[in-house]
């Protein structure tokens, strides 16, 4: 079996110059085919990425950072925000950590896969019930500002929020 | 794979005389405890001193104690965890033994019920000394008496995960709800000072 190195995107590359700007010291996540690009130039400008077992694991590990004072960030598939929703809730929340999370979407636009689907919908209602405000990503045009307004809203104001990285970015997600 | 006991029934042990023990061994870590009893004991052995209390977020407690270690490399972090806690969030052991913090210990308060719901049983033994010496880059120990814990806490290599086997019922006191805004400044001060 080989691997390849993914191609790096126009908006994925935008997004790591944003994670690199704000001196972002970790990123924590679950894998996901759109999120391959962005973790490769990351690990290959130096930040140290942890692949863990589950996303909320990702969520209390950057608790753990912020709490610290270092800048972690967590990557993982909308799925995954159904079992990050504890933590988010009950530790990232209420603790106003300010956890940014670059939420690769499923179960929207063109899914074909009938079990995303509800996640995927419920996604931006989810969060948004915990108060964590969440930001459709759809072009690259917008990939820089939006970037840099959410780690700015993590990093600055305390505030847990969320890139939702949709389908018409492209990356790898659309024959899977 | 170790394991340390004594066939002396007056030894026997509780939360409060186990998280004693850390805290005699380490008085300038910083401890992660999970919501319940071992937030309650934290609080009350070291009179609220700058912690990460766990308010809730059952089984996220050691990855909270995992990111803090490798955030703050310098400074020792024991992670102080319910049993119950601990087999939520079992998954972290394998992120633990990848990470591999060499400034972390994770001490277990083992008694066997879920303490905060009630003292429900929990039905499986932890083996816990097993579970370290099976996973690569960890360590692993049982401790049934204070003083077996306190050996363990200062020769178990670390990462190191410890089976502290609690056998003496008491509920420390403090509350183990505790104000988010506080926890985070206290240890941010605490970090950022010593």
């Amino acid at each position: 079996m080989t691997t390849s190195t993914p191609t790096i995107l126009q908006w994925q590359a935008e997004v790591v110059d944003q994670l690199l700007a704000a001196d972002v010291s970790v990123a924590a996540f679950v894998p996901d085919s759109r999120l391959n690009g962005v973790l490769t130039a990351l690990s290959g400008r130096g930040v140290p990425l942890r692949s863990l077992t589950r996303e909320e694991e990702c969520v209390a590990y950057a608790a753990g950072a912020r709490i610290a004072g270092k800048r972690a960030v967590v990557m993982l598939q909308s799925s995954g925000i159904g079992n990050a929703l504890n933590a988010l809730g009950t530790l990232a929340v209420p603790y106003r950590l300010g956890i940014p999370m670059i939420v690769s979407m499923r179960g929207t636009l063109g899914e074909t896969n009938p079990s995303q689907i509800p996640i995927g919908r419920a996604t931006s209602p989810m969060l948004g019930s915990l108060g964590i405000q969440s930001f459709s990503l759809r072009s690259a045009d917008d990939a820089a500002s939006m970037t840099e307004a959410v780690l700015n809203m993590a990093y600055q104001a305390g505030e847990t929020s969320a890139v939702l990285l949709e389908p018409e970015l492209g990356g790898q997600r659309e024959r899977r | 794979m170790r394991s340390s006991s004594s066939p002396n029934w007056e030894d026997n042990v509780n939360v409060v005389e186990a998280v004693q023990a850390i805290v005699h061994t380490y008085p300038e870590a910083t401890i992660v405890s999970s919501l319940g009893t071992a937030t309650s004991a934290a609080r009350h052995v070291t009179g609220d001193g700058p912690h990460f209390y766990f308010g809730a977020a059952m089984g996220s407690a050691l990855a909270g104690a995992l990111g803090l270690a490798e955030a703050a490399p310098h400074r020792q972090v024991v992670a102080v965890l319910g049993d119950g806690d601990f087999l939520m969030g079992a998954n972290s052991l394998w992120s633990l033994s990848a990470c591999r913090p060499t400034n972390l210990l994770v001490v277990v308060l083992a008694d066997g019920a879920y303490s905060i719901t009630g003292g429900q049983t929990i039905s499986c033994p932890l083996r816990l000394a097993e579970v370290g010496a099976a996973l690569e880059g960890l360590s692993g120990a049982t401790a049934d008496t204070a003083e077996a814990l306190r050996a363990e806490l200062t020769s178990l290599p670390q990462p190191g995960l410890i089976e502290a086997r609690i056998s003496e019922s008491v509920w420390p006191g403090p509350s183990p709800f505790v104000d988010p805004a506080e926890v985070v400044r206290s240890v941010r001060a605490s970090l950022a000072t010593r």
